[in-house]
C-alpha cells in the first residue's frame, strides 16, 4: 500500500544510497531518475484516488517519540496533494536535466536532489509540528550542499546568505514549536490539530518570520538572487520551483489555520508586503541584465502575489494562491532549466551577448514562447486562471487592492516580453554569432517539455486542480475568515 | 583498632573492573619488553566492556550509599558508568590506529582506565571529599594523557598548560568546599544541604563557598570565564584524547555539577541561579563567536565544545525532571558526535602528516568518502539538524527551558546555533571544495580499520539517536529522576 510515508521514505533512502555508494555517474543518474519517475507515478495514483471532500488522505499515524507527544503523522489534503504532485514533476525534470548536462562528481548531486524531494514531501504532508520542522529544516541541508559545492563562482557568499537568513528563521520557529507542543493541555502534544488557536503573538511571529524568509516575502528576500544565480540550473529549478513553495504552502497550511486570530489581525501587513513585493519584484525583473535575474525577481514577485492571495483569507484567494504556486513552480522550473541550457550553449546568460536565437531554431523558439506566454498570463493559460482567482478575491476585499494588483500583472507581461525578445529576437548577439548554439534537442528538451505540457494540461482543464484543492483550501482559511468577519 | 567502613563490593563492581583492568594491563605490559603493546588496548577495551556490563546488570536496582556514605550508587551513577565505558571503548578503538600505540599502548590504556574510574566516581560522589578525590583522579590522568605524545611540542605544551590551569581549578574547588564546611560543618552532601537550609541567607561564607565550588566545576566543563585552557589543550592533546575529553570529561563534570546543584546547594538556589544564567549566556555567545574565526579544525571544535557546554548549562539551570533528562540525553548524544568527529580528524592527520586546518582539509572529503560523509553527519549533529541525535538533544534542552519559563534562554541557545551552522558549514565547504586538489592520496594504512569501526559506531549512534530516540529518552528519564527527587 503506497502512502505518504512511502513517498517520503523511498526518495530519502534512495538518495542516501546514491549519495554513499560510488556508482558510475551515468548509473547514479539513471537510478535517481527512475526513483523520481516512480514518485511521479505514485503521485498520479494519488491524484486518481483522491476524494476532494474527505480531508487528509493516504496518511499514516504512528507513535514516534511518545515521551514528547510526537507522532509520525502525515497525510495529504487537496493543497498538499497539489504541491506534492508539482514537486514530483519538477524534481524528475531537474534530475533529467542534470543527467543530460552531466558535470563532475554528479552521483552525489543526484542523491542530494532526491533527499531534498523527500524533505519537501515531508513538509507538504506533515500533520505534526515536529515532523513539519524536520522537513522544513531538513531540506535546507541538501540544498545548501548543492549550492555550496556545485554552485557558480560566487557560491561561497550565496551560501552564507542562505544560511544566515533561513537558519535564523527556522530556529526561532523551533522555539515556537517547542512552546506550542510542550504547553499543550493534557501533556506534550505536537500535533497541528492540538495547536490550533493556542499561540500568542510572539509564537505567531516566529512562525511567520520563518515562512516569510523561505517564500521569500519582501523585505526578507536578500538571499534569493545570489542563491538562484549561483546554483546549477537543475538546483535553481528545484529551489525556485518547489523549495520556495514550502514557504507559501506553510503560510496557507500551517500559519493561517493554526493562528486564525492573529492571521486575521495582521492580514493587512502581509497583504501590504505582498503588494509591495509583487510590484517591486516585477520592476526589478524588468531591469535585470540576464535571464536568471529576470526569473529570480519574477519569482519574488509571484510568491509575493501568492502570499497576498493567501491573506485575503477567502476561498477564491486561497485556491487561487495554491493554483498560482503550482503554475509558478512549473513556469520557473522550466525557465531556469531553459536559461541554464542557454548559458551552457551560448556561454552566457547576458542579454547583450544573446539575441536572435529564434532564427533557424524552431524548437527553442516554440518552447520559449509557450513558457513566456504562460508566465505572462495570456488569457486561457493556467497562470491567467490562477491570477484571475486571486484578483477576484482582491476585488472582493477592496476595489483599490484589486486595481493595484492588476498593475503588477501588467508589469509581469512587460518583463516576460522583454525576456522573450531579448533572447529570441532583436539583433544576433556576439556570442550567438561566434558559438552557433544548436537548437534545443533531445535530453534538455525532454527535461523541459513535461513542465510545459503540464502547464498546457492545466490550461485546458484547470478544474481538475481547483476541484481537488478548493475544499481543503477553504477549510484552511475558514477559521481566519470567521475572525476577519467578526472584526 | 580502627573500624573499617562497610564496603558493598557489588555496588562498586564497575569501578573495581576498571581498576583491576588497569592493573592487569600494566602487569601484562611488564612482560612485553620490546614487543607490540597494542594488546594493552585490547585488554583495556575488555575492562571497559566488563565495567559497562556490571553497570547494565545493576540498572534498575534500588539506590544505595556505600563506603562510609562517600558514594551514591543510583541510576544516575549507573548511567554515567555506562556512558563513560562506552566513550572509553570508542576512544581506545580510535587510539589503536595510532602508530605510537605499538610502544605505549598498554600505558595509554591503563591511564585511560584510571581517568574513567575518576569520572564514574565523581558522578556518584556523596561528599565534597569524594568529589575532590575523584576529580583529581581523572584530572591527573588526563594531564598525563594530554602530554602523551612526547615527541610533539604541542602535546607537551597541552599537558603542561592543563596541569597548571587544572590545578588552579581544583584548588578553587577545595577552597569552596572548605568555606561550605565552615558554614555548615559537613562535607557530606546531605549535611551541607541541611546546614545551608538553616544558614543565614547571603552570608559571605555561604556565597563564597557556593561560587568557588561552582567555579571549580565550571572550570572542568570549560564554561566562561574558565574556558581559556580548552582551545590550547584540545588542540595540542593527541586527538583521540581530545575526543575523550570532549565526550567523557563533559559527562562526568556536568553530572557532578548537576548533583551538587540538586543536592547540597539546592537550598541556596537564589545564590547560584543568577551566576549560572550569566555564565551560560556568556559561554554560548563567546564559544560560538570565537569558533567562527578559527582556521584550525581542532581549535574550532574546541570552541564549539565550549558553546555546547553553555547549552548544557541551560539544562542545569532548568533542573527538575525535564531539565535533568534533557541534560543527560544531550550529553549522551554529544559524546558519539565528539568522539566521531575527532576520530575523523585522526584519520586526516595520518593522511596529511600534520595539523588539520581548513586549508589542509580541502577536497579531502572526495579522497575519503566514508570519513568525509561521517564528518558531515557529526557536524550537522553539532549544529542540531533534524534526524541526528544532536538535534534531539538540543530539542529536549530547549524544550525543558521553554516549558519552565526560561524561553529566552532557549532563544539565546537558538541564536548560538545559527552562528554554529556557519562555522560547521565552513568545514564541510572546505572538505568538498571542488576547485582545490587534495594533497592526499589515501592509501590504506595499518590500524585504520579500528578507527573506521569507531567512526561507524559513532555514526550509527548519532543517527539512531536522531531517528528513534525513544529508548534513549526513557533511559535518560530514569536516571534523571535521581536529580529531580532532590533532597
Amino acid at each position: 500500500m503506497i502512502t505518504a510515508t512511502t513517498l517520503i521514505t523511498v526518495p530519502l533512502i534512495a538518495g542516501i544510497v546514491i549519495l554513499i555508494v560510488p556508482f558510475a555517474q551515468r548509473l547514479a543518474g539513471y537510478l535517481a531518475l527512475l526513483v523520481a519517475l516512480g514518485m511521479v507515478g505514485a503521485v498520479v495514483g494519488f491524484i486518481y484516488r483522491f476524494q476532494p471532500m474527505a480531508g487528509y488522505q493516504f496518511g499514516d499515524d504512528a507513535e514516534w517519540i511518545p515521551q514528547l507527544g510526537i507522532r509520525w503523522s502525515v497525510g495529504l489534503d487537496g493543497v498538499g496533494l497539489a504541491m506534492t504532485a508539482v514537486t514530483a514533476l519538477v524534481v524528475a525534470c531537474a534530475l533529467g536535466y542534470g543527467l543530460w548536462a552531466g558535470r563532475d562528481r554528479t552521483h552525489a548531486t543526484f542523491g542530494l536532489i532526491l533527499i531534498t524531494e523527500a524533505f519537501l514531501f515531508l513538509v507538504f504532508a506533515a500533520r505534526d509540528l515536529f515532523v513539519f520542522y524536520v522537513g522544513f529544516e531538513g531540506m535546507l541541508i541538501p540544498l545548501l550542499v548543492l549550492l555550496a559545492v556545485w554552485g557558480g563562482e560566487d557560491r561561497r557568499r550565496a551560501t552564507v546568505q542562505v544560511v544566515a537568513y533561513t537558519a535564523f528563521g527556522t530556529l526561532l520557529m523551533l522555539v515556537a514549536i517547542l512552546w506550542l507542543g510542550l504547553t499543550a493541555p493534557g501533556g506534550p502534544d505536537f500535533s497541528m490539530a492540538a495547536a490550533v488557536g493556542r499561540g500568542n503573538d510572539l509564537v505567531f511571529w516566529a512562525f511567520a518570520l520563518a515562512f516569510a524568509i523561505k517564500s521569500p516575502l519582501f523585505p526578507l528576500h536578500g538571499w534569493v538572487l545570489p542563491a538562484y544565480r549561483q546554483s546549477s540550473p537543475e538546483v535553481a529549478a528545484v529551489l525556485s520551483g518547489v523549495a520556495s513553495k514550502a514557504g507559501g504552502f506553510a503560510f496557507l497550511a500551517v500559519l493561517v489555520p493554526l493562528f486564525p486570530e492573529q492571521s486575521a489581525r495582521y492580514a493587512w501587513l502581509f497583504i501590504a508586503l505582498g503588494l509591495i513585493g509583487f510590484l517591486w519584484g516585477a520592476l526589478l525583473a524588468f531591469r535585470q541584465p540576464d535571464g536568471r535575474g529576470v526569473i529570480a525577481y519574477s519569482s519574488i514577485a509571484q510568491m509575493s502575489f501568492v502570499v497576498l492571495g493567501i491573506f485575503l483569507l477567502n476561498a477564491q484567494g486561497s485556491t487561487g494562491a495554491t493554483f498560482q504556486m503550482v503554475n509558478h513552480a512549473l513556469v520557473s522550473a522550466a525557465l531556469f532549466l531553459l536559461a541554464g541550457w542557454l548559458e551552457t550553449q551560448a556561454g552566457s546568460g547576458d542579454f547583450r551577448k544573446l539575441g536572435g536565437l529564434a532564427r533557424s531554431r524552431p524548437v527553442l523558439a516554440t518552447v520559449a514562447l509557450v513558457l513566456g506566454m504562460a508566465a505572462l498570463a495570456v488569457p486561457g493559460s493556467s497562470v491567467f486562471a490562477s491570477e484571475f482567482l486571486i484578483l477576484l478575491a482582491a476585488f472582493a476585499d477592496a476595489w483599490w487592492l484589486g486595481a493595484i494588483a492588476s498593475v503588477g500583472i501588467v508589469l509581469a507581461a512587460m518583463y516576460m516580453l522583454r525576456w522573450i525578445s531579448a533572447v529570441l529576437h532583436e539583433r544576433e548577439g556576439d556570442l550567438v554569432g561566434q558559438l552557433r548554439p544548436p537548437d534545443l534537442r533531445s535530453g534538455a528538451l525532454l527535461a523541459i517539455l513535461p513542465l510545459a505540457l503540464a502547464l498546457i494540461a492545466l490550461s485546458v482543464a484547470p478544474a481538475q486542480l481547483t476541484e481537488r484543492v478548493d475544499p481543503s483550501s477553504q477549510m484552511m482559511v475558514a477559521g481566519a475568515y470567521g475572525e476577519k468577519e467578526a472584526r | 583498632m580502627i573500624e573499617s567502613p562497610n564496603v558493598d563490593v557489588l555496588a562498586i563492581a564497575p569501578e573495581i573492573a576498571l581498576l583491576v583492568g588497569a592493573s592487569l594491563v600494566l602487569m601484562v605490559a611488564a612482560f612485553l619488553r620490546g614487543r607490540d603493546r597494542g594488546i594493552g588496548i585490547v585488554l583495556g577495551i575488555a575492562a571497559f566492556a566488563v565495567s559497562a556490563g556490571f553497570a547494565i546488570a545493576a540498572w534498575g536496582d534500588p539506590p544505595t550509599v556505600t563506603i562510609a556514605e562517600a558514594l551514591q550508587v543510583d541510576q544516575l551513577t549507573q548511567a554515567v558508568r555506562i556512558l563513560v565505558a562506552g566513550c572509553g571503548i570508542l576512544t581506545l578503538l580510535v587510539a589503536l590506529g595510532w602508530p605510537r600505540m605499538r610502544e605505549a599502548g598498554a600505558e595509554y590504556a591503563a591511564i585511560l582506565l584510571f581517568a574513567a574510574t575518576g569520572m564514574t566516581l565523581i558522578a556518584g560522589s556523596n561528599s565534597f571529599v569524594t568529589l575532590f578525590v575523584a576529580l583529581e583522579l581523572f584530572s591527573i590522568s588526563l594531564y598525563v594523557l594530554c602530554a602523551f605524545d612526547r615527541t610533539s611540542k604541542a602535546s607537551l605544551e597541552s599537558g603542561f598548560k592543563y596541569l597548571v590551569l587544572g590545578t588552579i581549578g581544583s584548588i578553587i574547588l577545595v577552597y569552596g568546599a572548605a568555606f561550605l564546611y565552615g558554614a555548615t560543618g559537613s562535607f557530606q552532601f546531605d549535611g551541607v544541604a541541611a546546614g545551608l537550609a538553616e544558614a543565614e541567607p547571603g552570608s559571605w561564607l555561604v556565597v563564597l563557598g557556593v561560587v568557588l565550588v561552582l567555579a571549580g566545576l565550571l572550570f572542568k566543563i570549560g564554561a566562561l570565564p574558565f574556558h581559556m585552557w580548552v582551545p590550547d589543550v584540545y588542540e595540542g592533546a593527541p586527538t583521540s584524547i581530545t575526543g575523550f575529553m570532549a565526550a567523557a570529561t563533559k559527562i562526568a563534570a556536568f553530572v557532578a555539577l548537576a548533583r551538587v546543584i540538586a543536592e547540597p546547594l539546592a537550598p541556596v538556589r537564589d545564590t547560584w541561579e543568577p551566576v549560572l544564567v550569566a555564565v551560560a549566556v556568556a559561554t554560548i555567545i563567546v564559544g560560538n563567536v570565537a569558533a567562527l574565526v578559527q582556521d584550525n579544525v581542532k581549535r574550532m571544535l574546541a570552541y564549539s565544545s565550549i558553546a555546547a557546554a553553555g547549552f548544557g548549562l541551560i539544562a542545569i539551570i532548568v533542573g527538575g525532571e525535564a531539565g535533568s533528562r534533557a541534560l543527560l540525553f544531550y550529553l549522551a548524544a554529544y559524546a558519539p558526535m565528539a568522539i566521531g568527529a575527532f576520530a575523523v580528524i585522526t584519520l586526516h592527520e595520518r593522511d596529511h602528516h600534520g595539523t588539520t586546518t581548513l586549508d589542509s582539509i580541502r577536497a579531502w572529503g572526495f579522497e575519503r568518502p566514508f570519513a568525509g560523509l561521517a564528518m558531515v553527519v557529526f557536524l550537522l549533529g553539532f549544529a542540531g539538524f533534524p534526524l541526528t541525535a544532536g538535534f534531539l538533544g538540543k530539542f529536549l534542552v530547549a524544550g525543558s527551558a521553554v516549558e519552565s519559563g526560561w524561553a529566552w534562554l532557549a532563544v539565546v541557545g537558538a541564536i548560538g546555533s545559527v552562528i554554529g551552522i556557519a562555522y560547521y558549514l565552513r568545514v564541510i565547504l572546505a572538505m568538498y571544495d571542488r576547485s582545490a586538489r587534495s594533497g592526499v592520496h589515501a592509501a590504506g594504512a595499518p590500524g585504520l580499520a579500528s578507527v573506521s569501526i569507531a567512526i561507524a559506531l559513532c555514526l550509527a549512534l548519532v543517527i539512531a539517536g536522531g531517528v528513534l530516540p525513544g529508548i534513549g529518552i526513557d533511559w535518560a528519564g530514569e536516571a534523571a529522576r535521581v536529580l529531580a527527587a532532590g533532597r
